[in-house]
């Protein structure tokens, strides 16, 4: 037994030289610090999953430019001490490109990453006044801030009443925390502009009891609802609603929302409901069947197949196409290695990246980090998400005032 | 042998009183000390500013916990709030130019004056209670901090740190970091060790005891216990402040929430109440142990090649972390302190175990 352990041991050895010297260059190494235990567990799998299966196709491609890349997965259990840690030790290893997937841990983060020049991926977390690249050189929220997707909503509502909101009223139920109350100021500027009424309807954490919040939105009778949050608060929600009798339409959610919500929900019941989103619902995607294709029919997927059949699962295949693509531009622009300063060139050379037809188009550009934050709005069918306008980027103007007023308050 | 006693005679109250009694132990401390100070010579950087750093800095913050819970007796279930404002005024009061130092003790008093205020009403009661009305001042905390922009720092409630300076020096490096939360774990740690010798620490160890008993010995409970919240609150405002100033460089109200409370309180409980070095032993096990198992589970798993879901390989380490808690406690219910006490009394008259018997 001992001979035989000690034979594996000098065989992993060798195997580990033989790697190691056919790997010249280092590969290509995103750090991905996930809450894969605690408050994020609704998502963090299906995108950290998406994040290995879409990194087992770049290399099954040939790599970038040649090398492979890799993605290195840890928990962090949401808990800003141990996502510095992560972030410290994977960035001693030479990874300089991060995502958290949780905004305690990125806003632990970014302090570190802008001083040692690392780049911090933050889609869908984090501040959102990180858009303006020129406050925040190191930080990328590639996709809509809360702000942006608030607004895209209300010009849906605007699409959806021939452009007069003038006698609309518009609930917002939010969990009543700094994720919920974000897009607040932006609705509240956008009533004024427009002529909406709006209500307010706070959700106290965790979102199990909403029995009083519904009750007055059957009182108030909204013509619509815009919803941020998250999980199973929705399945309450949904259940308030049907005592309420307030039909399942109205109801907006924020991108926070999945199949396994619809399934808690009913598929039935859930009909009518819709979501704002930066990525395309649904199994047609065409990156996502060529994932099936090319690993899970041969038995390499990096999870269950169920995850794949998640509305996150394409939220992470979207997060990191970018990821790569930019590592492409950057072996376009400026050759191998890819250095921190070429990445960040080429995250700002992404144009119109969809990510063959996966998410709103995006444009990454020195002032911009967030890549124009285009959203659409999808309605369950009962089966698939169905699109209910274009990628629309709706009063850039208003959100990126507040995006302005927030960032010059960094570093003061 | 290792703790010899041979030699050791207290012949006068002073000697008796002393804070090492055995020589052993002041050598052991003075050794720890030492290494302290060269530790950014000799520790890497990354286990320097990643896990010495947070360590010592949230055993000031624990043994601030543990004089009021391990020495007063008094279950404190809010401790993070106390932490948070502390760190909030600091930084405050440094962003409107006052000079660190100030800036520090500002934030200590800020916190002693919210804690004791809370403990004053909190104190009509006892217990269960009591630890109850605790909980309540975190919700209290969390409430006000998540819906005041003006105090939590804009709509994304994160508050940046102004470059920390103590004595007119800007401290950017990590060992600056460093000694700055080395330096406030040695002066807690002397603090609390002198704190056994005093007058203060024994009437706490009677209130805790028995208050009415201590009452009637002419102490005067009310007073000590608020004294004991005070203090406490003081430790920990300014460890909250040296938390966010050397570690996180922007405080967020996630980095004291409820179940940061929680934490604090299972670090002393698993250090050993009323147990200095058990603080020590209870935030490393706490604080860095997930962490570490964490890493070693990855690279294990890495090791052997085997194909774990990241989901299953992101639980083991909770689930082992929970684990070794239970064991602890089942081999010594007083804790990590006691657990080297055991030790340490065997030591002290191997191998000659007999004689004491």
């Amino acid at each position: 037994m001992r001979q035989l352990t000690k034979a594996l041991a000098v065989f992993s050895m060798m195997g580990g030289l033989i790697t190691g010297s056919q790997a010249l260059a280092e590969p290509f190494k995103v750090g991905v610090c996930y809450d894969l235990s605690k408050a994020y567990t609704f998502a963090s799998p299906q995108v950290s999953q998406a994040a290995m299966d879409l990194a087992k196709l770049v290399n099954l491609k040939g790599g970038i430019g040649g090398e492979p890349v890799e993605v290195i997965v840890r928990d962090h259990g949401n808990e800003p001490q141990r996502g510095i840690e992560c972030y410290s030790k994977l960035s001693r290893e030479g990874v300089f490109v991060f995502d958290t997937l949780s905004t305690p841990v990125s806003l632990a983060i970014l302090p570190r990453a802008m001083e040692d020049g690392r780049v911090l991926m933050q889609s869908l977390v984090g501040r959102g006044d990180a858009v303006d690249g020129t406050v925040f050189d190191w930080v990328y929220p590639v996709g809509p801030t809360y702000w942006g997707q608030a607004a895209n909503d209300v010009a849906y509502l605007k699409q959806l009443h021939d452009g007069d909101l003038s006698d609309v009223k518009v609930g917002f139920v939010y969990f009543d925390y700094p994720f919920g109350q974000e897009p607040i100021e932006i609705l509240e500027t956008l009533s004024e502009k427009e002529g909406f009424d709006l209500e307010l309807y706070p959700v106290p954490l965790p979102g199990s009891d909403q029995a009083s919040v519904w009750s007055k939105v059957r009182r108030d009778k909204p013509d619509h609802v815009i919803v941020w949050m998250l999980g199973g608060a929705h399945v309450v929600a949904s259940k308030e609603m049907q005592r309420n009798r307030i039909p399942m339409d109205k109801y907006i959610s924020v991108n926070w929302l999945n199949e396994v919500d619809i399934a808690n929900i009913g598929n039935e019941a859930a009909i009518g409901l819709k979501r704002g989103t930066n990525v395309v619902g649904g199994l047609d995607v065409p990156l996502r069947q060529e994932i099936l294709a090319e690993l899970y029919e041969k038995g390499e997927g990096s999870g269950p197949l169920e995850k794949t059949e998640d509305v996150f699962y394409n939220t992470g295949l979207a997060m990191y196409s970018i990821v790569f693509e930019a590592a492409r531009k950057a072996v376009e622009l400026e050759g191998l290695p890819i250095t921190p300063e070429s990445y960040k060139a080429g995250l700002e050379t992404l144009k119109d990246f969809d990510a063959n037809g996966l998410m709103a188009p995006i444009t990454v550009t020195g002032e911009d980090h967030g890549g124009g934050g285009k959203t659409r709005i999808e309605m369950w069918d009962g089966e698939t998400w169905v699109p209910q306008t274009d990628w629309i980027s709706a009063y850039s103007d208003v959100v990126w005032d507040v995006v302005k007023e927030s960032s010059e308050k960094y570093g003061q | 042998m290792f703790y010899r006693l041979s030699g050791v005679h207290h012949a006068d109250y002073i000697s008796d009183s002393r804070m090492f009694k055995v020589p052993a132990d002041r050598n052991l401390a003075v050794f720890f000390l030492i290494i302290g100070v060269a530790a950014p010579f000799i520790i890497p950087s990354l286990y320097l500013n990643s896990y010495m750093l947070p360590w010592l800095i949230w055993t000031a913050a624990a043994l601030g916990l543990n004089l009021v819970t391990g020495w007063a007796g008094q279950l404190h279930l809010g401790y993070a709030a106390v932490m948070a404002v502390g760190a909030y005024s600091a930084i405050h009061a440094a962003k409107f130019g006052v000079p660190w130092e100030f800036a520090l003790i500002i934030g200590g008093l800020a916190s002693s004056v919210i804690g004791s205020l809370f403990a004053f009403a909190a104190l009509r009661v006892k217990g269960l209670y009591l630890a109850l009305t605790t909980l309540a001042m975190q919700f209290v905390m969390d409430w006000v901090l998540t819906h005041s922009p003006a105090i939590s720092g804009g709509s994304h409630a994160s508050l940046q740190s102004p470059t920390l300076a103590l004595l007119g020096q800007d401290i950017t490096s990590d060992a600056g970091y460093y000694y700055v939360a080395f330096g406030w774990c040695v002066l807690v740690t002397i603090f609390m060790l002198n704190l056994k010798r005093t007058g203060l620490g024994r009437a706490l160890v009677a209130v805790r005891e028995k208050d009415f008993a201590a009452a009637i010995l002419g102490v005067n409970s009310f007073y000590y216990k608020i004294l004991a919240f005070a203090t406490s609150s003081f430790i920990a405002g300014v460890s909250g402040a040296l938390l966010v100033a050397t570690f996180f460089f922007l405080a967020a109200p996630e980095q004291f929430s409820v179940n940061v409370s929680i934490q604090v309180l299972a670090m002393v409980i698993v250090g050993g109440l009323g147990s200095i070095i058990g603080s020590y032993f209870g935030v490393a096990l706490i604080l860095l142990v997930p962490g570490l198992v964490n890493g070693l589970v990855a690279a294990g798993s890495e090791a052997i090649g085997m194909q774990i879901n990241v989901e299953t390989l992101a639980h083991i380490p909770n689930a082992v972390y929970g684990a070794l808690i239970v064991v602890i406690l089942l081999i010594e219910p007083l804790g990590l302190g006691k657990l080297y006490g055991n030790i340490r009394e065997y030591l002290m008259v191997w191998p000659f175990d007999q004689l004491r018997k």
